[in-house]
């Protein structure tokens, strides 16, 4: 973990609303975990919080890592005002605990589950689950066809299917990630899953009893290191409290209370 | 030249005038990870209560203009786990620790000292009489003089520890309360907590904290801050800490000019991890500029305005 600057090399919006920034600079060598995020300044001076991004892809031969936000306030619409070669204060990489892309072997199947903006810490999975041959499905959540991105990306990476759900119907099927889900009745070894709270949930009812399921958590940040108690989720037993950011974001479903 | 920056506070001999302010540092560990702890003033760590607290609900922190609102509501491990796991952890360092103590009831407050006072790295104890963000307790042994001046009391009979009290700025006249917890013998003053503030979302109408309210800091408080400060720098001769919106150096001397002693800086540590560091290294460079020798020179002005 470091606070460095980083040089931005792409800031484009790629759906409605929605950016990919490519960031360069040594930091990205320390980049290595699905799940992990980067809590960044806002330029200027009004902004004392950090906002947190997760990690959507790394290259380390260009010694890049790419980002995908949603403008959804002050702070991310800022953000989409910078500018290539402009740099930008990055705290990271963050997080204790990833999605365990090391973990399924390759007789196991893995599924994942993104909505919204839960999708670019899944799509950083799926690209070390296809680096390591491991077969993977998604299931990916948007509230309209303009909102949709990275779908030819994912297919790219061989995974078995890519199904796409729309709030309205717009593109691909209309309905929730549930509702795919629940289609295909072949029980996976693993779930992988990031996206609003009651779709977490939802994932962790559905899912069968033997399935691990890891759920990447999001909370309002203070600190982004631990330090300051602001991003706390109450654990399954409700006896004790983790910190997304240092004990996650990413937990097991058993652990935390959704 | 750490000389030059070098301050004494009761129960605290300080390299510089900087210490992070509690809640804003936990109980150091995630910091010493980014830098050596020992190059610190001093270390205020997180409130600490009788037993072990949860907290708010979340969201526990919201943004505003150059400030930010939270309710954390205490969350801490309890005065036990705090002197057996966090104080010990703290050894390590050349650094005195400021303990924050807070509670519901004056004997929680009393228990919390006597738990912590044999620790020998805690150099003085600051009683959180203002904490906005839990419902019983804190704020208001803060807002009324009398309650402020008993709370004093019966702490500085619990130890022999230099006793600071931390003074809330949700009050009519500040300097009622600050002559209070003086009279009462208090060793010196820490000022200001945060100030009492909403935000609300506009897509859901509804409060964006859990908790509702919460505590106001950053450089939005500056201001305030400074005007407290000056005001109760007039009615008193106690050692002052002061705090709020300090971001830079020049913020620092600000503090001391309206008659701090020295400075903790909270929301600043967010903001940017290396903050009490960066202040520290450029503090030489403003006493030049000052024509000071030592901080000490800077001390204390606000007196003679
Ligand atoms: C671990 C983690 C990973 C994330 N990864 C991504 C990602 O890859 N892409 C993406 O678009 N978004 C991601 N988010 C959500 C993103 O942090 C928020 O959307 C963003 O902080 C909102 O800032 P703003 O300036 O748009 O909103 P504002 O309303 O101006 O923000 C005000 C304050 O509230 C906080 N806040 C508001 N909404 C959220 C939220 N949903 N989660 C956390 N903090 C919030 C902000 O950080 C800021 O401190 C992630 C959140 C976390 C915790
Ligand atoms: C997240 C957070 C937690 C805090 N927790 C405490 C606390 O436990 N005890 C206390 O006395 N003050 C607490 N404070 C108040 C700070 O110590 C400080 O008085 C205030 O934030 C003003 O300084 P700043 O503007 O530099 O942050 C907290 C502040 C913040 C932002
Ligand atoms: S954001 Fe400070 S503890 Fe997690």
């Amino acid at each position: 973990m470091k606070s460095v600057p980083l040089k931005v090399v792409r800031n484009q919006e790629i759906a409605e609303e929605t950016y990919e920034m490519t960031l360069s600079g040594e930091l990205v060598q320390e980049m290595n975990r699905p799940g992990t995020f980067l809590h960044i300044k806002i330029p200027g001076s009004h902004h004392v919080l950090r906002r947190p991004i997760s990690i959507a892809s790394v290259n380390q031969e260009l010694g890049t890592c790419t980002l995908v936000y949603k403008c959804t306030g002050e702070g991310t619409r800022a953000l989409t005002n910078v500018r290539p070669n402009d740099c930008l204060q990055v705290l990271g990489p963050l997080g204790g605990q990833g999605f365990p892309t090391e973990e399924p072997s390759t007789d196991q199947e893995v599924t994942l589950i993104g909505g919204g903006v839960g999708v670019p810490p899944i799509y950083f999975a799926a690209r070390r689950l296809s680096e390591r041959n491991i077969p993977f499905r998604v299931i990916l959540g948007f509230q309209n066809e303009a909102a949709v991105f990275y779908e030819e990306a994912f297919k790219q990476l061989q995974a078995t299917d890519v199904t796409i759900m729309t709030d309205d119907g717009s593109y691909g099927e209309k309905g929730t990630v549930i509702d795919a889900f629940l289609k295909h009745d072949q029980p996976s070894s693993y779930i992988y899953t990031c996206g609003p709270r009651g779709m977490l949930k939802a994932v962790k009812a559905a899912a069968h009893p033997d399935t691990r399921v890891y759920v990447s958590l999001e909370e309002h940040m203070g600190c982004g290191i631990g330090a300051c108690f602001a991003c706390v989720c109450k654990t399954e037993d409700e006896t004790s409290y983790v910190k997304i950011c240092t004990d996650g974001p990413v937990f097991q479903s058993n652990e935390v209370l959704l | 030249m750490s000389e030059r920056l070098a301050v004494n506070l009761p129960g605290l001999t300080m390299k510089n005038p900087i210490m992070p302010a509690s809640g804003c540092f936990g109980f150091g560990r995630e910091f010493s990870e980014l830098y050596d702890l020992s190059l610190l003033g001093a270390i205020a760590i997180k409130g600490t209560t009788g037993e072990q607290r949860f907290g708010n609900n979340t969201p526990r922190v919201a943004e505003s203009p150059s400030g930010m609102l939270n309710s954390i509501g205490l969350q801490n491990p309890g005065a036990k786990s705090v002197r057996d796991n966090e104080l010990p952890f703290l050894e390590q360092f050349d650094v005195p620790i400021l303990a924050n103590v807070s509670g519901s009831s004056p004997e929680e407050y009393v228990n919390v000292v006597k738990t912590l006072n044999d620790a020998s790295n805690v150099g003085a104890f600051e009683v959180n009489i203002s904490c906005p963000n839990v419902k019983t307790g804190g704020i208001q042994f803060g807002t009324d003089p009398e309650q402020a001046a008993m709370l004093t009391s019966l702490i500085k009979e619990a130890t022999n520890k230099p006793v600071y009290v931390k003074l809330s700025p949700n009050v009519t006249d500040i300097t009622a309360i600050a002559k209070a917890v003086e009279r009462a013998g208090a060793d010196g003053l820490s000022l200001i907590n945060t100030l009492i503030g909403m935000r609300f979302d506009w897509r859901t109408k509804k409060p964006i904290l859990a908790n509702e309210k919460g505590g106001l800091s950053g450089p939005a408080i500056k201001p305030v801050a400074l005007r407290m400060v000056y005001d109760v720098r007039q009615v008193t001769d106690l050692p002052i800490i002061g705090m709020g919106g300090i971001e830079s150096a020049k913020d620092v001397i600000e503090f001391l000019i309206a008659g701090a002693d020295a400075v903790a800086v909270g929301t600043a540590n967010f903001t940017n991890p290396f903050a009490c560091l960066e202040i520290i290294d450029e503090l030489p460079t403003w006493l030049d500029q000052l024509n000071a020798s030592q901080v000490s020179e800077l001390q204390r002005r606000g007196v003679v305005l």
